[in-house]
């Protein structure tokens, strides 16, 4: 006869069942057995049972408030066989029991003994069982009193957290708000200061055109500020050698009319880019030159900015840029805004 | 051949497990050997009151021998002895007062078997549990055999009742975990035994579409069939359920078959058919989409049998041993322990149409193997003819005396029921083992 085994090689439920309670598992985290919730929720109570584990005197209070319950004291009687034929008198007790007999002719007392002496004895096992439940049922209110008392502390403490927290959602969501306009205010700060200037290291950048003339050991010097800027505009601003490089007080050509029309849209949204770098410049005169050593400090400022943001938003250049070092060239420029050529 | 059926309720529209577990037997073996069931007259199984004529009758080819009991349950008073019995220490005579006051107290029938022992080759006796069995195997000494339908509760460690293991000639088990649990109990490992479980008359052509043309049902649902209680773990079911509905976008509707003991929780998707004919029972079985069986207590569940015969996945409470363990034998049903296992398994019969699909032709084929009527005579009729070959041991144990049966050393039921073995009984859960296997383990 065949066994009770059938196993298809497509289901197997034992493994089903397992994919199940993964399942299940994932969705609530921990995958309790029945038991074991069991245990955990005893483990719980107990801990409040314990005087110990409770946090606050609340019960204490609770307690002090509570008058100590002391079972009343109900009327009941005591029954025994010789019950109905007692006497204080020696001679009666003595007579009725001779004549006990004789009574027992006309009817049998010993059903109603009997039943009469249960009777007591059930009052008595009634009363102690209410004093027994009644001393529980009290001691259980004390412990839902804790209970209670304890999870309302928790669901306050609860909602003051998530307040928090909502809070400071809304800070750091401001302040990547600021750093964003920042970052946008950088970037045309860029454009504005390199070709305002031209020098620095943006300067600098473009002075690889005229290194054969030029010291290879001051690109980012500021004594060779004047020749690189006639070197950024011979080699990356004009091709041609068409434009002229700007000069501080001389006419402002059309690009640097279209700058600073942005630096205004740019002041009207958001702080000043000369703010906001930690410049000198005022807005009132941003074509002024610098302090040289300002300039210096705030075009690397810029071309960090600059770097990272092109490291964090642009993908990566397809030849990897030469790491600039003490004695090799200058760093390549870094990348410009289209209205800079 | 001549073989007698005892059982404590017989009749067509006599529904209970064990009942029509009895009545197929009989109808069965009748096709083999001359057959006459011994049964009281009662119809109730709570208060076993006399509805029926004492006497003889015939049904579908089987004699039926009626004999009345002698009273009724009492149910305050068994409800007493039960207590007792099964939660306190307690005496033997307390044991045979609760088996007493349980029913169907039917002295005529005892007297009738004791007078006829010799008139058939043996005797089947249905439902350890109960007055007949208990003191029916008695007096049919070396010709009884038990078909003992234990589900796990109290009553299997009643100690009155290891003896009877012990001393009857053999047993046909429903399954390998009663089997198991039996033996645990009563150490009847020498007694010839055999798994078996009954087969079913599943029509070969349901007509499903007739069922839900009949009863206005549209979209798919699943199924319970059998008495809507507390024992069968239907409330829980109700909350499970209306959990499922609430939580999920499962479309199932729950269709409820049986006779109703509880309010039926008001729910759009749950309906109440009550109590259905078989041509019904049938077509709504394959209509529905799965069969759910939250039973705690099942020896073998013939519903889940059905089901798995029209080719229908069961989806069933894994807190029965051996529901769990004929889902895992079969491959054809999940089971789960708690409401997400619920949810999750029951989504998955509903959404994978392929798992349902396998889990249904599993549970086809496994009904074929084991529980076609041919596997279930053949069983029976092997039995038979191994037990006329061997000779019946010698009945060594006596019965206690006055005093032994009134010392209260009885540990309580519930104790003795709590250290027996659980969980399925996988492994080698052969079929015709007569003695202990060794190669079988729980899960």
């Amino acid at each position: 006869m065949a066994d009770f085994t059938v196993r298809s090689d497509a289901v197997n439920v034992e493994q089903i069942m397992e994919q199940i309670r993964a399942r299940i598992r994932e969705k609530r985290g921990v995958d309790y057995t029945e038991e074991q919730i069991r245990e955990l929720a005893a483990v719980k109570l107990q801990k409040f049972l314990d005087p110990r584990g409770v946090r606050s005197d609340l019960l204490e209070q609770f307690r002090k408030t509570q008058p100590p319950y002391e079972p009343p004291q109900l009327p009941n009687f005591a029954f025994e066989d010789s019950t109905l034929f007692e006497s204080h008198r020696g001679p009666l007790r003595f007579i009725r029991r001779l004549l006990r007999p004789i009574l027992k002719l006309f009817f049998n007392p010993n059903p109603l003994i009997q039943a009469l002496h249960i009777q007591s004895k059930v009052n008595t096992m009634l009363a102690e069982r209410e004093a027994r439940l009644e001393a529980s049922r009290r001691s259980t209110e004390s412990l839902y009193y804790e209970l209670i008392h304890n999870l309302v502390l928790e669901t306050t403490r609860l909602g003051i957290e998530v307040k928090n927290l909502t809070m400071r959602v809304e800070s750091l969501s401001s302040r990547q708000d600021f750093n964003e306009r920042r970052a946008r205010a950088l970037e045309s700060a860029v454009v504005y200061k390199g070709s305002q200037g031209s020098q620095g290291s943006v300067g600098s950048a473009g002075a690889q055109g005229s290194l054969g003339s030029g010291s290879p050991g001051s690109p980012g010097s500021v004594g060779s500020a004047g020749s690189a800027g006639s070197a950024v505009s011979g080699a990356a601003g004009a091709p041609g050698g068409q434009m002229q490089p700007p000069t501080p007080g001389a006419g402002e050509g059309p690009g640097q009319r279209s700058r600073r029309r942005r630096r205004r849209r740019g002041r009207r949204s958001g702080p000043p880019a000369a703010v906001v770098m930690g410049g000198t410049g005022s807005p009132a005169a941003p074509a002024a030159p610098a302090a040289p050593h300002a300039q210096s400090t705030t075009a690397e400022t810029v071309q960090q900015a600059i770097a990272v943001e092109s490291h964090s938003t642009e993908p990566a250049p397809a030849a990897p840029a030469p790491q600039p070092s003490v004695d090799a060239a200058p760093p390549p420029a870094p990348p410009r805004e289209p209205d800079s050529q | 051949m001549k073989l007698a059926v005892v059982v404590q309720r017989y009749g067509h529209a006599i529904n209970g497990g064990a009942e029509l577990h009895a009545r197929y037997i009989a109808e069965r073996l009748a096709r083999h050997a001359q057959v006459e069931v011994l049964t009281s007259c009662a119809t109730d199984y709570i208060t076993w009151r006399n509805d029926l004529p004492e006497g003889l009758e015939q049904l579908n080819g089987v004699t039926i021998r009626r004999f009345r009991v002698k009273h009724e349950r009492d149910p305050e008073a068994f409800g007493r002895l039960q207590d007792r019995v099964f939660d306190e220490t307690h005496s033997i005579a307390d044991e045979i007062d609760w088996l007493d006051a349980e029913g169907p107290t039917s002295p005529a029938l005892i007297d009738h078997i004791a007078r006829h022992a010799g008139d058939h080759d043996f005797w089947i006796f249905f439902s350890y549990r109960y007055y007949h069995a208990y003191y029916g195997s008695r007096a049919a000494g070396p010709r009884a055999v038990l078909v003992p339908t234990a589900e796990r509760d109290e009553t299997i460690g009643l100690s009155i009742f290891a003896p009877m293991f012990r001393s009857v000639r053999a047993l046909m088990y429903n399954s390998p975990e009663e089997r198991l649990m039996i033996q645990s109990v009563s150490g009847n490992e020498s007694v010839p035994g055999v798994v078996v479980g009954v087969g079913s008359d599943v029509p070969q052509n349901p007509q499903p579409a007739r069922f839900r043309a009949k009863y206005n049902l549209r979209g798919p649902f699943a199924i319970y069939v059998g008495r809507i209680d507390e024992n069968k773990g239907c409330p829980e079911l109700f909350e499970f359920f209306q959990g499922y509905a609430k939580s999920t976008q499962g479309r199932l509707t729950l269709v409820l078959v049986g006779n109703s003991v509880l309010p039926i929780p008001k729910h759009p998707r749950i309906r109440h058919f009550g109590f259905l004919d078989d041509a019904d029972k049938f077509d709504a079985m394959a209509a529905a989409d799965l069969l759910i069986m939250p039973s705690y207590y099942e020896s073998l569940s013939m519903v889940t049998l059905e089901a798995w015969a029209l080719g229908k996945p069961a989806l069933v409470n894994a807190k029965c041993d051996v529901l769990k363990a004929q889902c895992i034998r079969s491959n054809a049903g999940l089971y789960y322990e708690s409401f997400a296992e619920f949810v999750e398994a029951l989504s998955a019969l509903e959404r994978q149409r392929w798992l349902s699909v396998s889990l249904g032709r599993n549970g086809r084929q496994f009904f074929r193997d084991h529980y076609d009527w041919s596997v279930i005579e053949r069983k029976y009729l092997d039995m038979f003819d191994r037990l006329r070959k061997e000779p019946a041991a010698a009945r060594t144990e006596h019965d206690p005396g006055w005093l032994d049966r009134r010392r209260e050393t009885i540990p309580p039921a519930r104790e003795v029921l709590a250290k027996l073995p659980k969980g399925p009984a996988l492994g080698s859960a052969g079929v015709s083992s007569n003695t202990g296997d060794p190669g079988r383990k729980r899960a």
